[in-house]
């Protein structure tokens, strides 16, 4: 088995039709993809593009991202596991990371099993088969870096603090909409990313306590992840976003108020950007 | 009946209750026990490490979640070998972190050698058909022949992994039962038990020769393992 794996090669049944970013962007059945979510139609419905049960869209969209979940889980099982493996045990320089910090990416590799037992079970119930929708593979991209703190940055405290978001949401969506089963497993799903993003600020604190260059390309990295995971702004503080940011859970995960500020603005300028290149797409195809 | 004295009551008790049969004696010392754990230690680093590695690797969904449940497994096992280091006297535990020998690392080259999505039955049969039931086997001859008085924390850990190590095989080999359908499906995985056993032979078990203890009966009845009579030979 090679030491690093590529994210071309991750291994899925016939069912899985996989993407990338670019092209989940279009695919108007996942939150913040195509530009339904900012067009006319979709505001003159809802006052906000949250995710409620009194949206027309509410149940297609939250299968779709109960899907997104899913296959979300299954990359974060797949990087956990990786980094488990990836790199040997030693004192956090070079190709080394802390034999605990291997511990702790096998006890996440649990976790995320759990996850995509609960979201293919969630999935399931809420009549979902799989392969609906597309699977977007950059998750596991930021999984791929050779530097094990990058990995840190960029899944343990971008994306799964994006998750933390995200399942903050879907148990607010299932509490609103009557469905305490969906409301119980994300309330658990939620606690176990609080998890893994605390260790993923903890670890990226201690292992690059001596090497203040290392720690600075490591937050660029995860700067450079949560604007992509933003989804063009769907993920924020404003009233357009489809997702809030959780931020006392933030907290709890070892993220600084700064540090929620700073991802809070990336997604304003995410959101900004989305919107230009909706207007600019809509005035192309207005003048063909 | 009531005029009876009352016999004179006493708290002075055996230091054994009449139902406890432990003993003290015990097969290994505290340097040889440390050598054990270090290799246990070892093993199941590399098990954990193969285990989080092919999870992208294959593509059955439920044989992935079931790797990384598994992979969490053999990682807590490690963590209780490491912290039982010190305790043995070893305060660098990576020091005796270490493969029984050199055939050892062999074997687990050989075990973690496939990649490629359509070979997942070779990954199960490399740990679940040939590591995990060695496991099984060193554990459980540890756990019977320790001092049941001295080494009594080698004996809890031993337990809780024992259990583990049982159930994990059960499904692993359950999964391998699902997989394997057709006769060339069978072939290869006879074919890749055959290939990793005849190094695991070689390496005599995860603590090396003498893992499961002395196997044959020679020199009037003194037991010795074929392993120890090789350099005689
Ligand atoms: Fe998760
Ligand atoms: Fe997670």
């Amino acid at each position: 088995m090679r030491q690093f794996f590529p994210v071309e090669d991750l291994a899925r049944d016939e069912r899985f039709v996989q993407t990338n970013m670019a092209e989940r962007m279009a695919d108007t059945r996942v939150p913040g993809g195509g530009s339904q979510t900012s067009s006319k139609k979709a505001s003159s419905r809802s006052s906000t593009n949250r995710l409620t049960p009194d949206r027309h869209d509410a149940s297609d969209r939250a299968r779709g991202l109960m899907h997104g979940i899913m296959v979300g889980e299954i990359q974060a099982l797949e990087g956990a596991g990786r980094t488990a493996h990836d790199f040997d045990a030693g004192d956090g320089s070079g190709d080394t990371i802390p034999f605990a910090l291997k511990l702790d990416m096998a006890r996440q590799a649990w976790d995320e099993a759990r996850h995509v037992e609960i979201s293919a079970k969630l999935s399931a119930w809420m009549g979902t088969e799989i392969g609906e929708f597309q699977e977007n593979t950059v998750l596991f991209e930021a999984a791929c870096s050779n530097d094990p703190v990058l990995r840190l940055a960029g899944v343990n405290r971008a994306l799964e603090g994006l998750a933390i978001d995200v399942f903050t949401q879907m148990k607010e969506f299932g509490d609103l909409a009557g469905d305490p089963y969906l409301e119980f497993c994300e309330d658990w799903m939620l606690a176990d990313e609080v998890t893994h993003v605390k260790m993923g600020s903890d670890w990226l604190r201690k292992v690059t306590e001596n090497d203040p260059e290392r720690r600075s390309r490591a937050l660029e990295f995860q700067q450079v992840v949560d604007k992509l995971f933003s989804f063009g702004g769907a993920r924020g503080d404003t009233a357009e976003s489809s997702f809030q940011l959780a931020r006392r859970f933030r907290e709890l995960a070892g993220f600084t108020d700064d540090e929620v500020d700073t991802i809070a603005e990336l997604d304003e300028q995410a959101l900004a950007e989305r919107k230009a290149a909706v207007r600019a797409m809509n005035a192309a195809s207005a003048a063909n | 009946m009531g005029d009876a004295p009352a016999p004179e009551r006493t708290t002075a008790r055996a230091p054994f209750a009449p139902w406890d049969r432990r003993d003290l004696p015990g097969m290994f010392d505290v340097a040889e026990t440390a050598r054990r754990v270090g290799n246990y230690k070892w093993a199941e680093m590399k098990l954990f490490e193969a285990l989080g590695g092919w999870i992208a690797t294959v593509p059955e969904l439920d044989v992935k979640m079931r790797l990384g449940t598994h992979c969490y497994h053999h990682a807590w096992h490690a963590e209780l070998w490491h912290k039982r280091l010190p305790e043995l006297r070893e305060m660098k535990p990576e020091r005796l972190t270490q493969p029984a020998n050199e055939a050892m690392v062999r074997f687990m080259d050989a075990m973690t050698e496939p990649e490629a999505p359509e070979l997942t039955i070779e990954k199960l049969v490399g740990a679940y058909r040939v590591l995990i039931p060695r496991f099984i086997a060193a554990y459980t001859y540890h756990r019977n022949n320790t001092s049941e008085i001295t080494d009594a924390p080698t004996i809890r850990s031993l337990t809780f992994i024992l259990q583990d190590e049982i159930d994990d095989w059960r499904d692993g080999e359950m999964m391998l039962q699902s997989l394997i359908s057709t006769e060339h499906d069978v072939e290869r995985a006879a074919a890749h038990q055959a290939r990793l056993e005849a190094i695991m032979v070689e390496a005599g078990g995860i603590a090396g020769p003498g893992t499961i203890g002395p196997t044959t009966v020679m020199n009037g009845g003194s037991p010795t393992t074929d392993s120890t009579t090789e350099g005689d030979a």
